[in-house]
């Protein structure tokens, strides 16, 4: 029995660690908008991955295809120039990741991911008023 | 029994509300939520019951840890299916490689199709039994990984919006009452499909030990 638990417990050391490692090592690392414009050492050209709510009234669809818009983290704000399939989903004020890279101040992107948050709001749009325990 | 509380499920998935800024996809919650849950709660049970294999060394307990794990390998590949479909129509793509919450599901996956792996490794039912014992209890660990995975990790998956310390705290989740009415209701119901489903699976894992320990019965056939 002792035996046993001892391969129990290096077999959880085992999963606990490799899980860590493998989500630490390929987490989707995107930098917030003002790591980017603060502390982010990239080279013109380095692609990173950049992650931002859409500012309002900021989106502008040029010729070409190309999207071009601000995002923002509630402190810096940077603009985006966008080239590549825009999600249904996008719009104002929702949270996006990019994968591209700055050139002259503006990011360059051609790849987005809308991140939708954690409310759900139906049609109806009544909550339970959890005081009193009724709608 | 098991069909009914599935169409039940599957009818108010179908006809229940809906986010207004995701639109008719979002009622994939009803399905990717509690799925995952209960397939928590299954390996949960698969690492008691192993655990009280290795214990008292009662084939009871080893089949319970065999019918639990089948279910929760069902429930995990009905919430990835789901969540692929409702990622897609979402963020924009069906899987982000690279991202802490996804990997990490299918690791999980892939751990228990290990442990049902385990099972024919070797004739001798006892030995399996203890084997897969092991992978039952060192498999559970990964559920708290996982499961605060979108806090510890920057995500493109969204963070929970029940089982989360905010709503546990001022018992007021983040959505619209009859959005939460629909997908306890669908957590009860699919608590029932796990029910009959892990039943089946017991009684075949119990004939499984009942040859095994009464192989005159077996010589007869």
């Amino acid at each position: 029995m002792n035996k046993n638990l001892i391969l129990v417990l290096v077999g959880i050391a085992l999963v606990v660690y490799a899980s860590v490692q493998i989500a630490s090592n390929n987490t989707i690392y995107y930098f917030t908008t003002t790591e980017a414009t603060t502390n982010l050492n990239v080279g013109n050209s380095e692609r990173i991955k950049l992650g931002g709510f859409v500012e309002n009234d900021s989106i502008e669809k040029k010729m070409d295809g190309i999207t071009s818009f601000f995002i923002t983290d509630g402190n810096e704000k940077i603009e985006i120039n966008f080239d590549g399939f825009v999600p249904e989903l996008f719009q104002e004020e929702m949270g996006v990741i990019l994968d591209g890279f700055f050139k002259d101040g503006v990011f360059y992107s051609d790849d987005m991911l809308v991140k939708h948050d954690n409310e759900y709001i139906s049609e109806n749009g009544d909550t339970y008023d959890v005081k009193t325990y009724s709608k | 029994m098991l069909y009914g509380p599935l169409l039940v499920w599957i009818a108010i998935a179908a006809f229940g509300p809906y986010d207004i800024t995701q639109g008719q996809y979002s009622k994939l919650l009803y399905v990717h939520v509690p799925t995952v849950w209960i397939a928590y709660l299954a390996y949960t049970l698969t690492f008691i019951y192993s655990l009280l294999y290795l214990i008292k060394k009662n084939p009871k307990y080893d089949s319970l840890a065999l019918a639990n794990a089948k279910s929760g390998v069902i429930f995990t590949v009905s919430t990835l299916i789901a969540g692929s479909v409702w990622g897609k129509f979402t963020w924009g793509t069906w899987w982000v490689w690279g991202d802490a919450r996804l990997n990490l599901t299918a690791i999980l996956l892939l751990v228990y199709l290990g442990y049902l792996a385990s099972r024919s490794f070797n004739n001798d039912l006892e030995k399996t039994a203890k084997n897969s014992s092991f992978i039952g209890i060192f498999g559970v660990i990964q559920i708290p990984i996982l499961h605060f995975s979108v806090i510890w990790w920057r995500s493109v998956h969204q963070q929970a919006s029940i089982l989360s310390q905010e709503t546990v705290s001022t018992g007021d989740a983040p959505m619209s009452s009859d959005i939460l009415t629909t997908l306890l209701i669908s957590v009860l119901l699919v608590t029932l499909v796990h029910i009959f489903l892990s039943k089946r699976f017991r009684a075949n894992a119990d004939k499984l030990w009942n040859d095994y320990l009464n192989p005159k019965i077996r010589a007869k056939i």
